[in-house]
């Protein structure tokens, strides 16, 4: 056998010899015959071997294997059955655990998975996923979308500021709709859907936070109407609470859409009847919609005459805290939100 | 806001609905209600009322849309009041343009007194506090019509009372006690010695109280942007202050005064004792929008009636004229009445008849359908979506952490905010690292064993004036060497990483891939077909003057052949003949279904070879 070998089988026999308990020669195994140990480092090394030598090389390389292994498979059979019964079963226990463990599996975040949810959705539908700076500019967060400086619907969302009054952290997804128009106008129709980060500058606590995550979907086309938007969205909804879900339409405000839609979700906690959860007004609400104001679209060049869309959001956050039963907002970002290793 | 709704019947006495059929109808019309409670024998609704809406920050305009509603007719409340020309005119100056419309009058030999229950009542359901009968009426007037009035004790303030922007007063004490520091943005009603009155909150030098005998009551309408400007500066918000920053109608100002005057007389006796004053530089400007009865359907996707249409904007009280003097046309003139400021175009109105119409009688159960336009997806979406797949079969949480930190990484670039409330994260991230860090000791905290986990999420920094923002990916692993063999799966060139005792970190950035369109998925047209017979298999030797991309020609005779018996093209060989300098590419192609012959003839036609 090649010397160096030779001196690798002594030293490992020696440990083997000196070792007493099942962990430690589990430990031993895997620095001999782990992924990265020792065996494969020396098979790793045939290559710098000389070919004169390579073939030998090979041969006892595969008989030190061969030995180890037959002396950690005799020693592991000493052990067993010479074992310390001192030690606590529980180590033997977290042994075999680690020897027959299960594949871990990752999941992706539950907003996230509502995210891909909706996104299926929409692409069925022909629709894109979009994206668009998080940093945006007034224009873009604002004016573009029919709410001017003092209009008071900008009291509706406190915005973080990066250089105030110009640059900001985006407050809506309808942000992104401002984007998406400004790239689309000359090239319409147009269908896509943008989940987002937004931000708001409010304190973070149990129910409220600066980050959340909503969802918005818009269209660009001719003929387009409320119908295709209620429609749109009630899919939505049973796509995500189930074909039982009750859902109203009701006539809201935003600015940057005319007519508004409301979506009310009757509450899943009393079925209408009212509750603290709802508020006692036995419905939910769900977010915000409408036909896209000409002013929006007229913003971006769009000639009013020939287009019209519709646009809607909803929260993602809410949806996610209920179906996972998480109760405090702050789990979701940086939290203590985890997963069990072998669920699927 | 709040609405009794006994109070609300005044406006029409036979309306027969009962309270949850109000909460609903309230609701589908656009004014969220919450619920309706009981209050000293009165119902009381809580609404939400639309940031457009100023004209229901009152029970005026609530009742004006609930008539139309329920096709029942409005009664108006007020009485004309007469102001004497023969008496003397108020010396009021107004020094700004920011003040619309001021109404006012004096009231002599008044006797004041605690309220009438009814008052006190109606108050206590709007969250109000009763503080005499000429004060509540005031209040009870803003509830009221929307418009919020104020009375000056004459004793106290003088008659030289003045509207300005301030320019003397650095100091100013509100009602309520409150000490609130002046600047000259602030718009007032002074006299020369005195601030009495900021133009949203009256104040402490001019109170009403019950010894007063001599008043001033003015009812007005400002910019609303200064007094949103001044109620945001000062951090004072009042129910008077909610509804000056509101489109609110000058018009509406008589019937409201008159209202007020009529009451005060009535609960506190006195007489009128000044010329009416009135300032109304600028009467607004009406829109006239050209409206097509059918427009309602149109945007609507269902059958509204033109009939119903026109009815509906009649009772809104809209003028509605024939643009064309054709009895068949369906076009008209709209004038909105001076209340609906929020009504200045065609989709306004189309709003308001599908409101009343009833957006429940709209379908929900026909979506969009679906449509071939362009995907527009950033490529770097798709790599994301794919590397999330990937980090999850190799057994990685997908973890979000807060994207504000609270130590920089690079204090020479990074980006800071400037009003973050949540003063212990004011830095936007500039790595992922930190991050993922801090969400390591949250699950070392929580004892967990083995954490693996990930996360992708912008970071950002300054370059010069410009703020830059880039998708990255962070990665931890409790094992440091399966994270490098997995970052190795994934491809992409690592950026930074860092070691901890236990474990190791990893960021890539994402943006300014190479090649990112190949993240794109490839469409498939997942067709199958039953095979009838054996596929046959033909090669064909084209020779060429040049050298040609082996794609390209693919692409070529793929398309020469045509779809219908192709099975698949590849080039089997390409031969340089160097004495001749010509290339030689075979091609071998299958065709299906079909027989020897007919795939032979299409093949040699295909190639020239025939």
């Amino acid at each position: 056998m090649n010397q160096n070998l030779d001196q690798i089988k002594n030293n490992y026999s020696t440990k083997i010899n000196s070792i007493s308990t099942d962990i430690e020669l589990e430990q031993l195994r895997i620095e001999i015959f782990g992924r990265n140990g020792l065996i494969n480092d020396l098979f790793s090394k045939i290559k710098d071997i000389p070919n004169i030598e390579k073939k030998q090389y090979g041969t006892d390389l595969n008989q030190l294997k061969t030995e180890l292994e037959q002396k950690l498979k005799d020693k592991l059979n000493y052990v067993e059955t010479h074992h310390d019964t001192s030690l606590p079963p529980k180590e033997i226990y977290n042994l075999r655990s680690t020897i027959y463990q299960l594949p871990k599996v990752g999941h992706l975040h539950p907003v996230t998975q509502t995210e891909r949810q909706l996104n299926e959705v929409f692409r069925k539908l022909g629709f894109s996923v979009y994206d668009s700076p998080e940093i945006v500019t007034d224009e873009f967060n604002f004016e573009r979308l029919n709410v001017p400086k003092d209009h008071p619907a900008r009291d509706m969302q406190d915005s973080i500021y990066i250089k105030e009054p110009e640059y900001l952290l985006r407050t809506q997804t309808s942000t992104i709709e401002s984007y998406l128009l400004k790239a689309k106008a000359g090239d319409l129709p147009t269908r896509a859907a943008f989940p987002g980060s937004v931000f708001r500058n409010e304190k973070v606590n149990r129910s409220n936070h600066f980050v959340f995550h909503q969802y918005q979907a818009v269209v660009v086309d001719k003929g387009i109407t409320m119908k295709d938007l209620i429609g749109t969205m009630d899919l939505m909804f049973k796509t995500l609470y189930g074909n039982d879900v009750v859902v109203r339409y009701r006539c809201k405000y935003y600015p940057e859409v005319e007519p508004g839609v409301g979506p009310d979700m009757q509450c899943f906690n009393c079925h209408g009847v009212g509750c603290p959860l709802c508020k006692y007004a036995g419905w939910i609400e769900m977010g915000g919609s409408g036909m896209i104001h000409p002013k929006v679209l007229q913003a971006a060049g769009i000639d009013t005459k020939v287009w019209s869309g519709f646009a809607f959001g909803m929260g993602l956050d809410r949806w996610t805290m209920a179906q996972k039963n998480i109760k405090d907002i702050r789990t979701l970002m940086g939290g203590n939100l985890a997963y069990k290793p072998n669920e699927l | 806001m709040k609405l009794i709704y006994s109070e609300l019947k005044k406006f029409f006495p036979n309306l027969d609905v009962k309270p949850q059929q109000l909460r609903d109808d309230l609701t589908m019309i656009g004014h969220f209600t919450n619920f309706f409670e009981e209050i000293n024998d009165e119902i009381v609704f809580d609404l939400d009322i639309k940031v457009n809406r100023g004209d229901c920050l009152g029970y005026y305009g609530l009742a004006k849309d609930l008539a139309v509603l329920y096709n029942v007719p409005f009664k108006n409340l007020s009485v004309e009041t007469f102001c004497k020309t023969s008496l003397p005119t108020l010396p009021i100056q107004i020094t700004t343009d920011n003040v619309k419309r001021v109404m006012s009058a004096k009231i002599s030999n008044l006797k004041n007194s605690t309220s009438p229950q009814w008052l006190k009542t109606f108050l206590k359901c709007h969250g109000a506090n009763s503080i005499n009968t000429l004060v509540d009426l005031t209040n009870y007037i803003m509830f009221l019509y929307g418009i919020p009035s104020h009375a000056f004790d004459i004793k106290k303030s003088g008659e030289n009372l003045i509207w300005e922007m301030n320019s003397k007063f650095k100091e100013f004490t509100s009602l309520d006690g409150s000490k609130l520091k002046l600047d000259n943005k602030i718009l007032m009603i002074n006299n020369p010695d005195k601030a009495l009155s900021l133009s949203f909150w009256g104040g402490e030098a001019c109170a009403i109280d019950l010894d007063t005998i001599e008043t001033i009551i003015e009812l007005a309408v400002y910019d609303r942007a200064t007094v949103r400007q001044n109620s945001r500066q000062l951090q004072a918000i009042t129910e008077a202050s909610v509804r000056l920053e509101k489109d609110i109608d000058p018009e509406l100002i008589p019937i409201a005064f008159n209202h007020l005057c009529n009451l005060i007389l009535e609960n506190c006796g006195g007489q009128i004792n000044s010329q009416l004053f009135d300032y109304y530089p600028q009467k607004i400007n009406l829109p006239q929008i050209e409206f097509n009865l059918n427009q309602p359907s149109q945007f609507a996707g269902i059958d509204i009636p033109t009939d119903f249409v026109f009815d509906c904007l009649t009772r809104l009280g809209c003028v509605v004229s024939p643009t064309i003097y054709d009895l068949r046309s369906t076009i008209y003139t709209i004038t909105p009445p001076t209340t609906r400021k929020d009504i200045t175009q065609m989709e306004d109105l189309v709003e308001e008849v599908v409101r009343f119409w009833g957006y429940n009688k709209i379908p929900t159960n026909q979506p969009i359908t679906f449509k071939e336009v362009a995907d527009i997806t950033p490529p770097e979406i798709y790599l994301i979506d794919s590397l999330k797949d990937k980090l999850i079969q190799l057994g990685y949480d997908e973890v979000l952490t807060w994207p504000l930190v609270t130590t920089p990484v690079d204090p020479k670039n990074v980006i800071t905010t400037q009003n973050s409330i949540n003063s212990e994260a004011i830095y936007l991230r500039q790595s992922l690292i930190p991050s993922l860090t801090q969400q390591l000791d949250q699950y070392t905290r929580f004892k967990l064993p083995n954490p693996q986990f990930f996360e992708i999420g912008k970071i950002f920094f300054q370059e010069g004036d410009k703020y830059i923002e880039k998708n990255a990916l962070g990665i931890y692993n409790f094992d440091s060497k399966k994270l490098q063999l997995d970052i190795e799966q994934l491809n992409l060139p690592l950026v930074k990483e860092g070691m901890r005792e236990i474990g190791f970190f990893a960021e890539i950035i994402l943006d300014n891939l190479p090649n990112p369109k190949k993240y794109i998925p490839q469409q498939t047209q997942n067709n199958a077909y039953e095979l009838t017979s054996q596929i046959i298999t033909l090669d064909a030797n084209i020779t060429l003057d040049k050298e040609e991309e082996p794609l390209s020609l693919i692409k070529k005779y793929s398309n020469i052949i045509g779809t219908q018996l192709l099975w698949e093209i590849t080039i089997a060989d390409v031969y340089h003949d160097t004495k001749t300098n010509k290339y030689r590419y075979t091609f071998r192609v299958s065709y299906f279904n079909t027989d020897d012959k007919t795939a032979k003839e299409l093949h040699l036609k295909s190639f020239g070879l025939k």
